[in-house]
């Protein structure tokens, strides 16, 4: 094969080589047959008749001959590639310590990348689990007051029927508490689930595994039915498929079991069961209760303006048949994808990314930084071969092959260490920000992702030193001695750490602003204490307490019974926590003796049924008149608490006690109003930080609007809230042992508050660890810099020391470099983060992206560690002994 | 590309590849010299179409079991010159095998009394 390719390398083109050759067997059949005696021109004629049809013969012969060499030269390649690799793993071999260091760089780099790339894949690229997904929508009602709010039954049927733009269109309430059911073990369990409508399964296209969806019969006959989910079947019936069709006991009620569905079918939020409301013949009222989020499947090549446009006009003929409900209501779509993946979790992806994206570039340039710190070293390797024939690109390519061999070893490495990553990333997610059905997997995608991006950067990081290292005379190499060699690059290098120091700039800034909002929003002054409380939801089972005076009686029992317990300071009741579930929205009011306002601009509260308890239980001060008391009950005054906002917003300078303000609720405008005295305005209470604006909020006394589900807060004296949990317990057991089993959602509003809270948890810790990393790998590079250039001027600090040079004037020398690089990557990078702060602005709270006290910490921080970098190759520039280095040679 | 047979006895399909591969098992020729050779040594009874002769040279060596370089002929011209392969070598006896197998099994019919 070598001869081949040695014939090859000379070869002359294609048509002159066959010219050539036909030319030569004709002269010689000529001078044959002259020699047997023909006439020369005969002769001639003869030798040429004999090849037959010689323009066809060229064609195939040239055919032929540029198949063989394309093949010849792919060959070439193949067999060039190949001993490059070999060459390649020997390179690496005989310098482990190199190879170990830049193939664990890039591994860290195209491992962070692959885990971040999954989280990616999962919330931007991968499309919903549903056939044809782009056609599915989700669709919003839109009043002045909320531009995307659920949609009530009545108006969602109307939708279906009426669009022409549609297949079809269903919808579903999310978080409507569980349903109770006898557990395997006998005792109750709550199964969490969702109200949905018949045809939900039918837009979404999912199919059951087993068993069938809800159909139109279903809904006509108001059948009490439930489809189960995949998982929570495997879980709780170990798959049997005779449940199928079996009648089971939820809330007290018999359900048919009709089908299971699969797990994709969870992500419209994690339930086990889904049960069909027939919303069929509903009062007029109705048309106000907006409790459905609804879904719909656009008919195929419908854009989503003109579905929009359809809808609108709809909503429009809705508005005129009832003015009383849907005047000023219209509709708004948006893709389903966009529904579910939230924007938050969509900037926090891509904040990620643009995070470990700048990591893998300064692992790069700490391994361009050795790849040319190792080409000085191989200087004279690469000028014997430039000299023995190799030409240049022909160095380069074996250069780029042994980069890229090694970014492909870090790349493998890298597939490991994402595919840790993500066993245990999911668990660090919070699940308020990572809807628990987005599931992050490692799968071909992400190992594809990282040979490409391992290939990529073999080449990046490659290619550059690569071209410096060829670029010599050859002569001057060899001749001269390889320590002496200053050789190419210095300034290249001090670019790449530059580079890599202002990047670890840029990532500290970003951690550091982000850090501050996580302070800013877990410091943040919500108006109540919420550092130790217990929670729990009390929801008194079947019909032992038939009336409000028996069920209020049961609360009372259990509050004083709790109120026995030692170490408990406070016990309250409420219908919802702050943060928590189960708000209550959808309420207006009037302010009575206030010229009368039409019902569509009567202005919206949030209400909250509260004890006399709540306030001290989460130390919410009373800010004017009084809290609830014991003589507020079912047969007393009406009264009622608003807070602040309510009293600044509506009554102005004006003392808000005493006087008296109608509420409805915004589904039955018609019914008589609730009308309650004001006794006193508590302190404002702010859920999350970035609530656009201060919450009108209201609250009414337990005793006088007393719901058969409710939230019970208990503070204890001192100490930690949920270890009250236990006791707390026990007492409601005296009290009523069977109620024992009604208890749910046991946490605290800590925890509560840690769940909002996490997302901005999330993004600081990560992005902090990210530019910890970063800092690190810049100031590696900056001492490899340093200790690299220290070594290299042995000699010359030597003579500098010998001819009288004192240590500090070399030092200076050391450090006055190390420092001028480290300064211009940190002004660099504080230049950029100034420039691109804005760019996480949405994520920021309580702090600028042009935050002073970040830029002075980052500086600190750069600086204190630079020093660090610095100091070992400075103290080896400063123990030169110029005798020993100047005698060796 | 075939010519109309005026020969005594046209070649079996493949055996010309067999005839170069032998040919060139004596030593470097250029493609002339081939033809040359298979018409003496079979004494004029096999004619070579020389309009099959080089597409058959090329095929071989894209197979690899010839080679070609250039050296100079009997002229001194430069002549392209083709060369057998080890693997060329190993093809010769194959080809050589299969051949005796085949005109042993002919024979047997045709001369059979």
């Amino acid at each position: 094969m070598k001869r081949s390719l040695r014939s090859w390398l000379w070869r002359v083109p294609i048509d002159q080589e066959i010219e050539e050759e036909l030319a030569l067997h004709v002269d010689m059949r000529t001078r044959e047959l002259v020699e047997r005696g023909m006439d020369p021109r005969a002769a001639r004629e003869l030798a040429i008749e004999r090849l037959g049809d010689v323009a066809r013969l060229k064609r195939e012969m040239t055919g032929l001959g540029r198949k063989r060499d394309r093949e010849m030269r792919f060959t070439l390649w193949l067999e060039e590639l190949r001993d490059d690799v070999k060459f390649a793993f020997r390179q690496l071999r005989s310098s482990p310590a190199f190879a170990l260091v830049a193939v664990f760089t890039l591994a860290f780099g195209i491992g962070a990348n692959s885990a971040i790339f999954a989280l990616v894949d999962a919330t931007l690229l991968r499309p919903l689990p549903y056939g044809q997904p782009e056609r599915l929508v989700s669709i919003w009602e839109r009043s002045a007051k909320t531009p995307r709010g659920f949609a009530s039954p009545p108006n969602m049927l109307d939708w279906n029927a009426r669009s022409r733009t549609f297949e079809r269109i269903a919808g579903f309430t999310p978080g409507v508490g569980g349903m109770v059911m006898a557990g395997a073990d006998g005792n109750a369990e709550t199964v969490s689930r969702q109200w949905v409508t018949a045809g939900i399964f039918d837009v979404l296209g999912v199919k059951p595994i087993l068993g069938r969806t809800f159909s139109a019969d279903d809904e006509a006959k108001r059948a009490n039915v439930i489809v189960m989910s995949e998982s929570f079947w495997r879980t709780r019936y170990n798959a049997d498929p005779s449940v199928v069709g079996r009648d089971i006991r939820l809330d007290g009620e018999m359900w048919t079991l009709a089908g299971i569905v699969p797990k994709e079918f969870e992500i419209l939020g994690q339930t086990s069961v889904w049960a069909m409301r027939p919303f069929v013949n509903m009062p007029p009222r109705a048309r106000a209760a907006y409790m459905l989020q609804v879904v719909g499947r656009m008919k195929p090549g419908v854009a989503i303006a003109a579905a929009e446009a359809d809808l609108g006009a709809v909503a429009d003929g809705l508005a005129q048949e009832f003015p009383q409900t849907n005047k000023g209501r219209g509709v708004v779509l948006e893709p389903m994808h966009d529904s579910i993946i939230g924007s938050d979790l969509k900037i926090t992806s891509m904040l990620f990314l643009g995070v470990v994206a700048f990591v893998l570039l300064i692992c790069c340039a700490n391994v361009a930084n050795l790849l040319l710190a190792r080409a000085t070293v191989r200087s004279r390797e690469l000028a014997v071969r430039s000299a023995l024939g190799a030409g240049r690109m022909r160095i380069v390519r074996q250069l780029v092959t042994e980069s890229v061999v090694l970014s492909l070893i870090g790349g493998a490495l890298g597939v490991a260490i994402g595919a840790a990553i993500l066993s245990v990333a999911p668990s660090l997610i919070p699940q308020s920000l990572l809807p628990p059905t987005v599931t992050l997997t490692f799968d071909m995608r992400v190992v594809g992702f990282c040979a490409g991006a391992a290939l990529l950067v073999g080449l990046l990081f490659g290619v550059m030193p690569a071209w410096k290292a060829t670029e010599f005379s050859s002569a001057e190499v060899v001749g001269s001695d390889s320590r002496t060699t200053t050789g190419g690059g210095g300034t290249l290098r001090s670019v790449l750490v530059v580079g890599e120091v202002a990047t670890a700039v840029l990532l500290l800034f970003g951690a550091g602003l982000l850090l501050r909002t996580l302070v800013a929003v877990e410091s943040f002054d919500r108006g109540y204490r919420a550092d130790s409380v217990l929670s729990m939801l009390v929801d008194p089972l079947g019909s032992k307490y038939p009336t409000p005076a028996s069920l209020q009686q049961f609360f009372d029992q259990v509050e004083a019974e709790i109120m026995t317990v030692p170490g408990v300071k406070a016990v309250g009741w409420t219908s919802s926590v702050p943060l928590g579930p189960d708000q209550l929205d959808g309420y207006s009011f009037e302010i009575v003796g206030d010229p009368p306002v039409p019902e569509s601009q009567r202005p919206g509260l949030n209400y909250q049924v509260a004890s006399p308890g709540y306030f001290s239980a989460l130390d919410l001060p009373i800010v004017e008149g009084r809290a609830f008391n014991s003589r507020d009950t079912r047969d007393g005054v009406p009264v009622c608490i608003i807070n602040e906002a309510f009293a600044r917003n509506y009554f102005h300078d004006r003392s808000p006690i005493g006087r008296q303000i109608a509420v409805r609720a915004a589904d039955a405008p018609q019914d008589k109003p609730r009308i309650r005295e004001i006794v006193g305005v508590g302190r404002q209470v702010k859920g999350r930080p970035d609530e656009p604006k201060d919450l009108i909020q209201y609250y009414a006394p337990m005793a006088q609007d007393l719901s058969d589900d409710i939230y019970l807060v208990v503070r204890p004296a001192s100490g930690r809230a949920e270890a009250l949990a236990p006791a707390v317990r026990a007492a409601i057991g005296r009290v009523d042992k069977e109620q024992l089993v009604s208890l749910r959602n046991i946490t605290t509003l800590e925890d509560i508050e840690w769940d909002v809270t996490g997302r901005h948890r999330f993004r600081a810790v990560l992005v902090l660890a990210f530019a910890a990393l970063a800092l690190l790998l810049a100031m590696v590079g900056v001492f490899g810099l340093l200790a690299y250039s220290v070594q290299q001027r042995l000699r010359d600090f030597g003579v500098r020391r010998a001819l009288g040079a004192t240590t500090n004037d070399v030092l200076r020398l050391v450090v006055g470099n190390a420092v001028r690089v480290i300064v211009t990557g940190a002004v660099i990078g504080l230049v950029l983060s100034a420039l691109l702060g804005r760019l996480i602005v949405t994520m920021l709270f309580g702090v600028q992206p042009l935050d002073l006290t970040t830029f002075a910490v980052v500086t600190i921080v750069v600086a204190v560690t630079a020093g660090l970098s610095i100091a070992g190759p400075a103290w080896r520039a400063a123990q030169i002994d110029p005798a020993v280095v100047l005698r060796s040679k | 590309m075939t010519t109309p047979s005026k020969t005594p006895n046209a070649l079996l399909h493949g055996a010309l590849d067999a005839l170069i591969l032998k040919t060139l098992a004596r030593g470097p020729s250029h493609g002339y010299a081939v033809a040359r050779f298979i018409e003496e040594t079979t004494g004029d009874a096999v004619l070579v179409e020389e309009g099959s002769l080089y597409p058959a040279l090329y095929r071989l060596e894209r197979r690899g079991w010839v080679e070609a370089e250039w050296g100079t002929s009997e002229l001194g011209r430069r002549a392209k010159l083709y060369r057998l392969t080890d693997s060329g070598r190993v093809q010769l006896e194959t080809e050589m095998a299969t051949w005796r197998r085949f005109s042993a099994g002919v024979s047997k019919v045709l001369f059979s009394t």
